[in-house]
């Protein structure tokens, strides 16, 4: 039950992120990633199965196993995952920003003209 | 404590690279010089590996001094060792051409190390999770070299460069995680004792988990249909970085041999049961989508990246056949990695010379040293064609005959010879439009600077040498595939490691 | 030794003449010249040898199974003879003929290292070496063809030639790894010895195949014929020699070499005389129609090309004899006519036989020496052509295999014959005689003295051999033969005259057909008037070429390449099969006990949190054009996420996800600020609901497996944190300790990436200025809410307070280096966004590299220290002091670790947010030029 909150809370947030993906303009792509971000940390999350008001803090007295503590290496691992996404949605942000202003467009794609060929498109 | 050795290529570079940015800021003169000399270090310490990882052992290095799977171990087997003397080389020579590129921009020079460390720790680590974390250290390098004094259409190119792999970390993480979840484990060795005794109804994720991380490897090995976007990133990177990304598609490589042969090989041949054959087909495919799409580029940078795919497929391709076939396989790496980072930095230089033309085909003007660039350019344009002596040929040869009798021999074979020929019309058109086919007197342009010489005389003296050694060469690829087919040969390495004996910690 | 001297010689010679300046013309040629005559002394020593029946060789090591190394039997000795014979007298000829723009260095260079592959093909001891002299001789045929490159027709002729030359040597590299891999050696001894067992092979036919298509492609055999006309633009010596003497040999020699390995079966004979036999007439019939003489020449060469593959077809020792004595006077006088056509064109400035009339007047010498040739070429008594001629008839005649073959072969080979004597006569009568020169630039006349020897050298070749055969040629005939036939060497004789037979009366039937066909053409339909032939290969070849591409260029255009969406989709598809797959094939496997969560459960907050975040990201998606709701929405979701962490008991999550949070809200608002603040809306709907078909099924997909996994158990290494963080580790935050030693590793890597990002931010703003135009009205606009500017001020002391107290105490409560820096980066661009602070928060003084530099340093040398103890890289060491206030703080060295990620992620989390935030007021960097 509460195995299914979790579980379609990531996959809506998947399926919101993946769809703000495939927009044509950079920075609904960027929108997209961040959702996708979150389902993804709370999918690593999830792998170290659920746990309530057991925060991996360890107290003296208490087993140290999985029956009385959540499960510490996702955890870490999130964190890894949550500080790497940060600063790869600063680039892809500065990134969109740039093209944007270079290309005149922010459009993800070139247009039609300079598709093939592709002349340099000087920056206007 | 031979084993500390096994940190340097990955430690090295990423200490230089802060240390870099303090010249740049204090004493900007030092840096190129300190950060040459860092690779060159690389490089010597990486063939070091080599003659270390050629006894046969497995040398493992515990990091923080943890008992394996709990810690974090770095693996030198004889198929990591080969990738980071190749590393190592290409990115000498990328490095050396580089240095005018180096100028015009804030912190190339740390952003190159830091790529360097990015891929030895990626062919290093023997563990999934840190794995995805030294892919991201090379991906925010390669971006950032990527886009050094990026124009339009390079910054377009980034920008898909960039969200492709973001969604291919994504995936990684995924892939990753679930194996945590399914497996309990995120060391390789410990995943590879795991799996056989993995309980039957769990086999399901398990797979998905394994095809996934296949699927995050084929987005950087550029399988189609995952590799779409190679040939416009990789055309319109600068000329020296586009050389050392020659070497990115092969960490995807390296991923698909290790895991395919690691944890999925069970003694058997790479991917057995794993989908191998639909990954060959895919790799067939590749090969003459990329055949095809060079056919039809209309710049040698484009023309040059549907190479990767052609290359990159064959090797795919020729990995998921045995042993024998994945010995050819990595011969055939070494060598076309060096022939295609080479094939780089010449069309960098023909462009050069080529005024506003640049490296588009077409009649343009004739480039101001015909005769050196020509021969260059045969020579590169042999390498990569596989036509002989060069290594390319002994490593097409090898994977040939190492295919025969096999079920799919027709369609390897076919694939092979088809996009040989294919591959000798292109660079033949490319070059007679180039060379030949000019209007007009030459370009005022000045002749090669000493750096892009150095950068290409290096990757020719590898070339050469790859060839003229090929007997000790395809001794030791041949070695690297049976050790590779011999996973326990690894897992028992990690396991039986044991910690330094803990310092004593007063409480 | 003398070997390998024999084949790097002229190698040695070309780089010597390519290291020369193309001034020096007379310097070239003599290298080259001195260069055919040594390997001819050379070949003239090693003669005695040979013809005692030995074979010389000489090996090194290069690679297991191919020994790098020659071999010199009699017919490789003969074909070695040929390519330096024939070399000088070329040499010589080029040397005269070259006109002075033609840069003679490159000429030389490239033409002598054509002879050294060619010598290496006849001299290669095993079949590998054998394939890479092959390439090396299409290389540089294609650099010789193309040669004058500023004319398109070169240049296509050479690519062409390349094209399928090349495309033959690959299969024939296929061919002999077959071959290599039946035998189980490439060793050519090896291979000749074992020829039952290659034919007993059920790979027998593969390797058959692809080395006769080889052999047939650098032959030009039909169909791949149609390469050799079109490399006639190459200039004449090199036609003379490559395309007539030596390289387009290679594919007969191929058949004379590995005859005893491959010949003698069903399958040899029908390809290998059933290639000949149609490309012998055919060539014959095309040769007639030519109005260019090289054109001419070309067919014909081709023609006794297929004259000679279909000899070696007929599987009869006899029949080998006299496709070997037919290449070497084949070799003579089809080059002493490529030269003399050179003369002409030198003289006249044309090749073309409308144009090319009575000549006979303007060079009798010249014209008597073509014609001597030319009868040659026709089989004429007393001449070398006329004697192989014969043995191929009575060969022809000899066929006893094939009832229907007994007759066809035989009146075809007539029939060719005859149209073979009617070119010839046309070169004759169309050339020298036939009327007045029509439309010639200038008055031809002799040639220059050392321009016509060559040809005189070769002329008197083909008469001696003519006229008395057994005392010149008979020897070398004979052990040529003898090395490819050993044992049953047939008898023959050499001799003019045989007696009245039936070869003989088809020669004679031959000879007046032919004079009566060509005649009875001019007559019929005037040859002049012809334009272009029937079944140009050429144009087949180039449509192919064009199909290829036009069709090539839509399969790229139609794939996703240029299309970040399509790849994307690409990508999302692909990896949703991949899992799918497995899991439809086994399904997801129901565990025997199901793993419930543990502990009570708050169900409605937790069905709360669900609804708020779920439903702004549904929201954010629906709105997604409304970038700025869109955005907010977006962080609400956020939000959910770190309420949803603090409620599943993962604190630290919580914390890191609330402060990334505020700064990835912060940032994307800054540069929300430079774009537009809209989305266009969607070109049309259909792909609307593709891109959502795909979305959803990743989503379910994703669903279905977060779910199996979470609900079954697993034995996982995680119990041994928990047991170890805090006797070993030093803390009792398992997290941190992991994050800060069990896995510090990757807290490396993880804060090299956020440095690096930092960095790159910076790099691409450097030198960047926003154009005027496109700069926000008034700097600060909505996106500054009125309370983020009053906190800010309070802000910041508080948080670097907060900031160190979270830093000391991360490694046993939540907290931590990382935490604590991003607390103190958020209160700065907080301070930053609201408009403050300018002067101290300014990226442009390198302040936060050096912020990320020493960072770095502080985390891997921390590392290093360990290693310096003898212990690997951060392996941790640490005591516990007691503070006041904070209380009992392990001073770990995972603390200065942790410092150093403290003092990346601030510089870092500056760098990437502040950068931005800088633009309105100006650019980063030096001043743009």
């Amino acid at each position: 039950m509460t195995a299914w909150f979790v579980a379609s809370a990531i996959g809506v947030l998947t399926a919101c992120g993946v769809w703000l993906c495939l927009r044509a303009r950079s920075f609904d792509v960027v929108l997209g990633l961040t959702l996708l971000t979150y389902a993804v940390n709370v999918f690593i999350f999830a792998m170290g199965r659920l746990a309530f008001n057991m925060p991996p803090i360890v107290r003296p007295g208490v087993p140290a196993t999985l029956a009385h503590y959540a499960d510490p290496l996702p955890q870490a691992l999130v964190l890894t995952a949550i500080v790497i996404s940060f600063a790869m949605t600063a680039l892809v942000l500065t990134l969109a920003m740039k093209a944007y202003h270079v290309n005149g467009s922010d459009a993800c794609d070139p247009p039609p003209t300079d598709k093939g060929a592709g002349t340099g498109a000087a920056p206007p | 404590m031979t084993a500390q050795w096994l940190i340097v290529p990955i430690l090295l570079p990423l200490l230089m690279a802060p240390l870099l940015l303090l010249c740049e800021r204090w004493h900007p003169r030092w840096q190129a010089p300190l950060a040459l000399l860092s690779t060159l270090a690389v490089a010597i310490v990486a063939a070091g590996l080599v003659r270390m990882a050629d006894t046969g052992t497995v040398g493992v290095y515990l990091l923080g001094n943890w008992q394996p799977p709990f810690g974090i171990v770095l693996v030198l087997d004889r198929l990591s060792a080969l990738l980071l003397l190749l590393t190592a080389v290409v990115a000498l020579a990328s490095q050396i051409a580089a240095a005018p590129l180096a100028a015009r921009g804030p912190h190339f020079h740390a952003f190159f190390q830091v790529q360097l460390a990015g891929l030895n720790g990626a062919f290093l680590t023997g563990d999934l999770f840190n794995l995805f974390v030294f892919f991201e250290v090379l991906l925010i390098a390669s971006y950032a070299l990527l886009l050094h004094d990026a124009k339009g259409r390079a910054l377009r190119a980034g920008l898909h460069y960039v969200v492709i792999n973001l969604v291919g970390s994504a995936l990684f993480l995924i892939a990753a995680s679930l194996f945590y979840g399914v497996v309990g484990t995120l060391n390789f060795a410990d995943l590879a004792a795991r799996l056989p005794q993995l309980a039957p109804q769990d086999a399901g994720l398990a797979q998905a988990a394994a095809l996934l991380l296949l699927v995050v490897f084929g987005i950087k090995a550029a399988l189609l249909p995952l590799g779409f976007w190679l040939p416009g990133t990789y055309g319109a990177a600068p000329g020296p970085v586009a050389a050392l990304f020659a070497i990115m598609t092969k960490v995807g490589l390296y991923g698909i041999i290790r895991t395919s042969t690691l944890l999925f090989g069970a003694g058997t041949t790479a991917l057995t049961g794993w989908g191998a054959d639909a990954v060959f087909a895919l790799g067939v495919v590749t090969m003459g989508f990329g055949a095809i799409s060079a056919l039809s580029s209309q710049r040698m940078g484009k023309l040059i990246g549907s190479l990767v795919l052609v290359s990159s497929g064959t090797l795919i391709a020729a990995s998921t056949l045995g042993e024998p076939a994945l010995a050819g396989a990595l011969y055939y790496m070494v060598h076309s990695t060096l022939a295609i980072a080479l094939l780089f930095l010449l069309a960098h230089s023909i462009g050069l010379q080529r005024g506003a033309t640049a490296d588009r085909f077409g009649d343009g003007p004739a480039v101001t040293q015909p005769v050196l660039l020509g021969l260059l350019f045969v020579f590169a344009a042999a390498a990569v064609a596989g036509l002989p002596p060069l290594g390319g040929f002994i490593g097409k040869a090898l994977m040939l005959s190492a295919t025969i009798n096999t079920s799919v021999m027709a369609w390897f074979w076919g694939a092979v010879i088809g996009s040989g020929v294919l591959g000798i019309m292109v660079l033949a058109r490319a070059g007679s439009r180039v060379f030949w086919n000019v209007n007009g007197a030459a370009t005022v342009a000045p002749p090669m600077a000493p750096s892009a010489l150095g950068g290409i005389a290096v990757l020719v003296l590898a070339s050469l040498l790859w060839t003229a050694l090929a007997a000790a060469a395809a001794r030791y690829t041949a070695d690297t595939a049976l050790q590779l087919v011999q996973p326990h040969l690894y897992v028992d390495a990690v396991m039986r490691t044991a910690p330094v004996p803990a310092p004593a910690k007063e409480h | 030794m003398m070997l390998f001297a024999l084949v790097l010689l002229p190698f040695a010679a070309a780089l010597g003449c390519a290291m020369l300046p193309n001034s020096a013309r007379n310097t070239v040629a003599w290298i080259a010249g001195l260069t055919t005559l040594a390997g001819c002394a050379l070949l003239g020593m090693t003669g005695p040898l040979i013809f005692g029946g030995e074979i010389l060789r000489a090996a090194v090591s290069w690679y297991p199974q191919v020994a790098f190394g020659f071999r010199m039997d009699g017919l490789a000795w003969t074909f070695a003879g040929i390519i330096y014979a024939i070399g000088a007298l070329v040499v010589l000829y080029a040397r005269y003929y070259l006109a002075a723009a033609d840069p003679p260095a490159r000429f030389f260079a490239f033409l002598l290292a054509f002879m050294g592959a060619m010598l290496g093909i006849v001299l290669a001891d095993n079949l590998i070496l054998l394939v890479v002299f092959w390439e090396a001789t299409s290389l540089t045929s294609f650099l010789l063809i193309g040669y004058w490159n500023h004319r398109a027709d070169a240049r296509q002729g050479a690519r062409m030639a390349l094209a399928v030359t090349g495309a033959g040597g690959l299969c024939l590299l296929g061919g002999v790894i077959v071959l290599g891999h039946i035998v189980g050696s490439f060793s050519l001894d090896i291979v000749l010895a074992a020829g039952p067992r290659i034919r007993a092979d059920p790979l027998y036919p593969v390797a058959l195949v692809l080395t006769l298509l080889g052999a047939f492609a650098k032959s030009a055999q039909f169909p791949f014929h149609f390469w050799l006309p079109h490399a006639m633009a190459a200039p004449t010596p090199v036609s003379a020699y490559l395309h007539s003497a030596t390289m387009v040999k290679a594919g007969v020699f191929l058949l004379a070499r590995l005859y005893p390995a491959l010949g003698d079966t069903d399958l040899w004979f029908f390809i290998v005389t059933g290639t000949g036999l149609i490309t012998l007439t055919l060539g014959a019939g095309f040769a007639i129609f030519q109005q260019d003489l090289k054109g001419l020449l070309a067919y014909s060469t081709i023609s006794h090309l297929g004259l000679i593959t279909l000899l070696f077809g007929l599987d009869s020792p006899l029949a080998v004899v006299a496709g070997i004595f037919h290449i070497l006077n084949h070799a003579a006088f089809k080059a002493s006519l490529f030269m003399s056509v050179g003369i002409i064109d030198h003289e006249t400035g044309s090749r073309d036989m409308r144009q090319l009339n009575g000549l006979w007047h303007f060079m009798p010498f010249t014209a008597t020496l073509a014609m001597v040739a030319a009868g040659a070429m026709a089989g004429v008594p007393l001449l070398n052509g006329f004697l192989s001629k014969e043995m191929f008839f009575a060969e022809t005649l000899q066929l006893t295999t094939h009832p229907v073959l007994e007759v066809m072969v035989p009146v075809v080979a007539a029939i060719a014959a005859t149209l073979a004597v009617a070119y010839s006569v046309r070169f004759i009568h169309d050339v020298f005689f036939n009327g007045e020169p029509v439309g010639l630039t200038r008055t031809p006349h002799e040639p220059p003295r050392w321009l016509r020897i060559p040809v005189e050298v070769l002329v008197v070749v083909c008469l001696a051999v003519g006229i008395v055969p057994a005392v010149t040629i008979g020897p070398v005939l004979d052990v040529a033969a003898r090395s490819v036939l050993g044992s049953e060497m047939p008898v023959y004789s050499l001799a003019l005259w045989h007696g009245f037979n039936l070869p003989l009366l088809m020669s004679l039937l031959a000879m007046a057909g032919g004079v009566l066909l060509y005649f009875g053409l001019q007559k019929a339909v005037n040859l002049h008037t012809i334009v272009r032939m029937p079944m140009n290969g050429k144009v087949m070849f180039d449509r192919a070429l064009e199909v290829l591409v036009r069709n090539g260029r839509r399969i790229v255009a139609w794939s996703p390449g240029a299309s970040l969406p399509g790849g994307l989709a690409w990508i999302v598809v692909t990896a949703v099969a991949a899992m799918a797959w497995p899991l439809l094939r086994l399904g997801f496997g129901v565990p025997g006990v199901a793993v419930e969560p543990l502990g009570e459960i708050p169900v409605i907050i937790g069905a709360l949190i669900w609804l708020f975040g779920v439903g702004a990201a549904i929201a954010a998606t629906l709105c997604y054009r409304q970038r700025f709701l869109a955005l907010l929405l977006i962080g609400a979701t956020g939000l959910a996420v770190s309420l949803g962490f603090v409620l599943l008991s993962a604190p630290d999550l919580a914390l890191t996800q609330l402060l990334v949070e505020i700064a990835t809200i912060a940032l994307i608002m800054v540069v929300l600020h430079f774009l537009p603040q809209t989305s266009p809306p969607e070109p049309g709907p259909w792909r609307k609901w593709r891109d959502a078909i795909v979305a959803v099924a990743a989503g379910v997909g994703i669903t279905l497996v977060a779910h199996a996994v979470m609900t079954r158990p697993v034995a996982s290494i995680a119990p041994f944190y928990l047991d170890r963080a805090l006797p070993e580790g030093g803390g009792t935050n398992a997290v941190n300790v992991i994050i800060v030693d069990f896995r510090g590793f990757d807290t490396l890597g993880e804060i090299v990436v956020l440095g690096m990002a930092g960095l790159l931010v910076f790099a691409l703003l450097w030198n960047f200025r926003i154009p005027p135009a496109a700069q926000p009205a008034e700097p600060g606009g909505p996106w500054n809410p009125l309370l983020v500017r009053s906190v800010t001020r309070l802000l910041l002391p508080l948080a670097a307070m907060v900031a160190i107290f979270l830093y000391l105490r991360g490694h046993n409560l939540p907290g931590g280096g990382f935490v604590a820096g991003l607390t103190l980066a958020c209160a700065l661009v907080a301070l930053r966004i609201a408009g403050g602070g300018t002067a101290i928060l300014d990226p442009r003084q390198l302040t936060y590299q050096t912020w990320v530099a020493c960072g770095l340093l502080a985390a891997g040398l921390t590392g290093v220290g360990s290693m310096l103890l003898g212990y690997p890289f951060l392996t941790t060491s640490f005591l516990h002091p007691v503070l006041p206030v904070v209380g009992e703080v392990p001073i770990a060295s995972a603390m200065f670790f942790d410092l150093g990620v403290f003092m990346t992620v601030v510089g870092a989390a500056l760098l990437t947010t502040i950068s931005p935030g800088l633009l309105p007021d100006g650019h980063i960097g030096e001043p743009a030029a």
